[in-house]
């Protein structure tokens, strides 16, 4: 896919992803647009695309089973069971019908008792994506607010605490990015998805702060980020999950691993 | 030269030349040893990849010598802060310079027969440098320079310094740039006692100092740009430096018999691995004829980050090793690691120029 290809994809996805479209519907949606072939075909093009739309959009759709199921050599279009932080499993659900998850009601997670293991590097790199995308689209409505909103005669983005906390969130996202870039093996996209989840939270955190009360009502679409970055961040393995794996890692190797060189 | 290929090489060339340094980490040691590496490196051609042929150099892009110094400093051969000295140093010369000054001098600081310093900083101006007030003033064919400076690394080594001074009005249009001779008389060193116990700094007094007019670096007023031409060299090849450094340290670690506190570990290889990432992509983009701009200010935010976080982990997984082993060698590295918050644009500077250049969120 050459870089017009990849701009107009890009434009016609973030127009069916804004477009109202999300769960079973958007999942409908990117099937009509080429999902599965794109997957099997340009997996490096179409899925970071995809899942930073998914996350700068605030959609949802349930194709990480495919990622995961590709993953694993089996046919796409189905669900299997996803590890879940604390040892736990989930089902993604794809028919609409099913129960919401407890903090993000548009996701359609489920848990379930058990699952086999499959391979997760690229569903970690997509999910690091997603997160990706959470955290530039909370980022953008705090940068919007503290431009707008005026207390004490002057702009909230005039006050060095704010900027700098968004600075922060800026710095995070930007480093997930660059570290997502660099997912070619297991302990890259490892690594990805906690620098991804890291930001996400973060980011999260200093919006949350930033947009003050505002941020905290149900009437402005913060929360479903922060939620989303919640939830996201727990599946197929936590941060903190995460971080602690690769500390294990150092542990038996006993030596750093330089996963990118010039 | 390919990347690849050039790292082979060297690597295959330093495991038949032995230059540990010896067993003493007192600064004269370091410098001794720091030129002892450079004179090998450019005798055996190492050293001049990266810089043009017209200072003595085999060309080739910049990321050569950013496998150099990472090679240099993953095998702890010199002290990477000094090490990474000329990449702000030469590109400056180079470019402003009289050409035939440049052919003179640069190859000596890169073979290791003299050291250079950067006289920026001033007790009067840190992070608000474009305020320094150590002035030039013309007198028949020389500029006569009176001031102080601080900050100055190796400046009681240093044969030369490339000083910033103010030849015009107030502000940036006003400063101008100099290599100085640093035996010219009127010039006196200080250094600094520092908390980690190497006197790296120094400050440096200039009594009317006259400075013959043809040491201008560029024209009166190109003072300013020429120190934020430093900046990419700085924010590319230096980082790589100082990112190596940071691996090999958290390797001295794990080997050091650290306690295995896995996430604590694991947070410090995220935070390396994160800016690693973020260097790579800066270095490719580079590569590839873009210019650098506000955004290493990410860069710069990543690694003071992952700096203090290593060092901070150390000190944890260690116990002791800071504030009772004999060996200086964590307790130093701890130390400086303070510094590395402030050194180079503040960490505050840093989040003022992502604010306000990067997020778009105006004035203070």
């Amino acid at each position: 896919m050459d870089t017009a290809e990849r701009d107009l994809l890009e434009e016609a996805l973030r127009k069916t992803m804004t477009a109202a479209a999300t769960g079973a519907s958007l999942d409908t949606a990117l099937a009509d647009l080429g999902w599965t072939q794109m997957l099997a075909e340009a997996p490096d093009t179409a899925v970071p695309l995809v899942f930073r739309l998914l996350g700068e959009t605030g959609t949802q759709a349930a194709v990480l089973n495919d990622v995961v199921l590709r993953a694993a050599g089996r046919p796409v279009g189905g669900t299997l069971p996803l590890p879940y932080a604390g040892g736990t499993w989930v089902v993604w659900a794809r028919d609409g019908a099913t129960e919401a998850s407890a903090l993000d009601p548009l996701l359609p997670l489920r848990r379930v008792g058990t699952g086999e293991a499959v391979p997760l590097a690229a569903g970690r790199r997509a999910l690091g994506w997603w997160l990706l995308g959470t955290g530039h689209a909370m980022l953008d409505l705090a940068r919007e607010h503290v431009l707008e909103r005026h207390q004490f005669g002057r702009p909230l983005a005039s006050f060095q605490a704010l900027r700098h906390r968004l600075a922060e969130a800026h710095v995070a996202l930007e480093g997930a990015e660059a570290a997502l870039g660099a997912t070619d093996d297991d302990t890259g996209a490892l690594l990805a998805k906690a620098a991804a989840g890291r930001a996400a939270l973060t980011t999260a955190r200093h919006c949350q702060q930033a947009l003050g009360g505002i941020g905290f009502t149900a009437e402005h679409p913060l929360h479903r980020h922060v939620k989303r970055a919640l939830v996201l961040d727990g599946l197929l393995g936590s941060t903190r999950e995460l971080t602690r794996e690769a500390g294990a890692l150092l542990l038996r190797e006993r030596r750093t691993r330089r996963l990118v060189d010039l | 030269m390919r990347v690849d290929e050039f790292r082979q090489g060297l690597r295959n060339w330093l495991d038949h030349h032995d230059l540990t340094p010896p067993p003493d980490d007192s600064l004269d040691a370091q410098v001794a040893q720091l030129n002892r590496v450079r004179g090998a490196l450019w005798a055996a051609g190492w050293m001049r990849y990266g810089w043009p042929p017209r200072v003595g150099g085999l060309g080739g892009s910049g990321a050569l010598r950013a496998v150099l110094g990472e090679e240099v400093a993953s095998r702890s051969l010199a002290e990477p802060g000094i090490w990474s000295m000329v990449e702000v140093l030469v590109p400056t010369v180079v470019d402003y310079a009289p050409p035939t000054l440049a052919a003179e001098l640069v190859p000596r600081l890169l073979a290791g027969r003299e050291q250079w310093c950067q006289g920026f900083s001033e007790p009067g101006s840190g992070s608000d440098l474009a305020s320094l007030s150590t002035r030039a003033v013309p007198d028949g064919d020389a500029w006569v320079v009176s001031g102080q400076k601080v900050w100055t690394s190796l400046a009681q080594y240093a044969a030369r310094c490339v000083l910033l001074a103010r030849t015009g009005g107030p502000g940036h249009a006003g400063i101008s740039a100099f290599l100085v001779d640093m035996d010219h008389p009127g010039i006196t060193v200080r250094p600094l006692r520092t908390m980690h116990g190497v006197d790296e700094f120094a400050e440096v007094f200039f009594d009317d100092v006259r400075v013959p007019a043809h040491r201008m670096l560029g024209g009166p007023g190109d003072g300013w740009q020429l120190a934020m031409d430093l900046l990419p060299h700085e924010r590319s090849t230096c980082f790589w430096h100082r990112i190596a450094h940071l691996y090999a340290t958290l390797d001295r670690l794990l080997a050091d018999g650290c306690e295995a506190d896995a996430d604590a570990l694991g947070a410090a290889w995220l935070d390396l691995h994160t800016v690693r990432c973020r260097s790579a992509s800066t270095q490719r983009s580079l590569a590839a004829g873009g210019r650098l701009g506000p955004e290493t200010s990410v860069d710069k935010i990543l690694l003071a980050t992952a700096e203090q976080r290593l060092f901070d982990t150390a000190r944890d997984l260690l116990p002791g090793a800071v504030e009772l082993a004999e060996d200086a060698a964590w307790r130093t590295g701890y130390l400086y690691s303070r510094a590395a918050s402030i050194y180079g644009g503040t960490a505050e500077i840093q989040r003022n120029i992502v604010a306000r250049r990067l997020l778009g969120l105006g004035k203070e």
